[in-house]
């Protein structure tokens, strides 16, 4: 049986990611697949574009809050490459919103459950 | 160095239409450099075509590689064996690279994926601006190092034309620089203003395009 692909989140280790590990609701858990990284600012647009070329339904990537990035500005950097990840996808005629950037902080892992729980929503009827 | 653009993806997808088989080619040098065209761009490019086809049931094997210049012969060595395979290059090299690849292999269809568009520099990181219009007769030492040529909209080489206000050009006040403000300016800090009062001579357009395509001989480098 094909394997289901998931959600995944790449998740800055400064910020959502410890968001993440607080989060105690084994189904919002089982709905993605987390890619820790340094920052934010490292998705990589092709790295994105290539998470839906392997089939997954949707992509987030959680940075921490505005004005509050370790790195000064990585979060915003990673805002403008997902406009482009954005833009790429509505010209392959494929819908847009199949990838979303946040701001979270450590202790947001309520948010980060909200988050994943409507994208999980959202993308339902056209994953597989 | 030489900088250029994506065509808009739409052109793009047309254009490799009915190929089975596509290579999308990076340059190592210029449009790496100015983000066009190196190895990240042509990842980009292959996986949205890729989604692409996918949702337009178009079936095509998508192959990527880049090399370190494809204004150079030798550098076709490493890829060629796929070249060979392919129905079809799409190159994101400058026109210079695209037509050099199509020469190399002769038979092949090479298409661009980019508009190339100026030799300029880095002015920050994303930002590129036009410093030469590769007229084949230098005058930088006239004018203090700024090229009256490529940054004058009218390329006018003796003085402003008086469309410029506030350092701006009337072409276009919010981003173009009056080009004649910066060599004065700069001639001024030079000590050199009385430079400018010299006449300039017309420029000798032969060397550029008026003299149709250019070509450089080294005798002494010719083998």
């Amino acid at each position: 049986m094909r394997e289901k692909k998931k959600i995944i989140a790449f998740c800055c280790e400064n910020s959502s990611l410890k968001a993440a590990y607080a989060v105690t609701d084994q189904s919002i858990l089982d709905a993605i697949e987390i890619i820790r990284l340094p920052c934010s600012g490292k998705a990589e647009i092709g790295l994105v574009l290539k998470c839906f070329e392997n089939g997954h339904p949707g992509v987030l990537i959680l940075g921490c809050p505005v004005d509050n990035c370790k790195y000064l500005t990585g979060n915003v950097r990673a805002r403008k490459r997902v406009g482009m990840v954005k833009k790429a996808l509505r010209e392959a005629g494929i819908d847009e919103n199949r990838v979303q950037m946040d701001f979270i902080s450590s202790v947001d892992s309520h948010k980060f459950m909200n988050i994943v729980k409507e994208m999980e929503e959202r993308l339902a009827p056209t994953a597989r | 160095m030489i900088t250029a653009v994506q065509k808009p993806f739409d052109e793009i997808s047309e254009m490799v239409k009915g190929h089975d088989k596509l290579l999308i080619l990076g340059c190592g040098s210029c449009v790496t450099v100015c983000m066009a065209g190196g190895e990240k761009e042509v990842g980009i490019l292959a996986s949205t075509l890729r989604l692409f086809n996918k949702q337009n049931n178009i079936s095509m094997e998508i192959i990527e590689d880049t090399i370190e210049r494809q204004c150079d012969r030798e550098f076709f060595d490493a890829v060629k064996d796929k070249i060979l395979r392919a129905d079809a290059v799409l190159s994101m090299a400058c026109g210079a690279g695209v037509q050099f690849c199509a020469e190399v292999f002769e038979g092949k269809r090479v298409l661009p994926a980019l508009n190339t568009r100026f030799y300029g520099a880095t002015e920050q990181q994303g930002i590129w601006s036009e410093c030469c219009a590769g007229c084949g007769s230098c005058v930088l030492d006239k004018f203090g190092g700024i090229c009256p040529i490529a940054r004058c909209s009218k390329s006018l080489l003796n003085g402003p034309c008086g469309g410029s206000q506030e350092g701006k050009c009337e072409v276009d006040p919010e981003n173009i620089d009056c080009g004649w403000q910066l060599i004065y300016d700069r001639m001024k800090s030079l000590g050199l203003l009385h430079k400018l009062e010299e006449n300039e001579p017309i420029n000798d357009w032969s060397t550029g395009r008026d003299g149709g395509p250019g070509k450089i001989i080294r005798e002494d480098m010719v083998l």
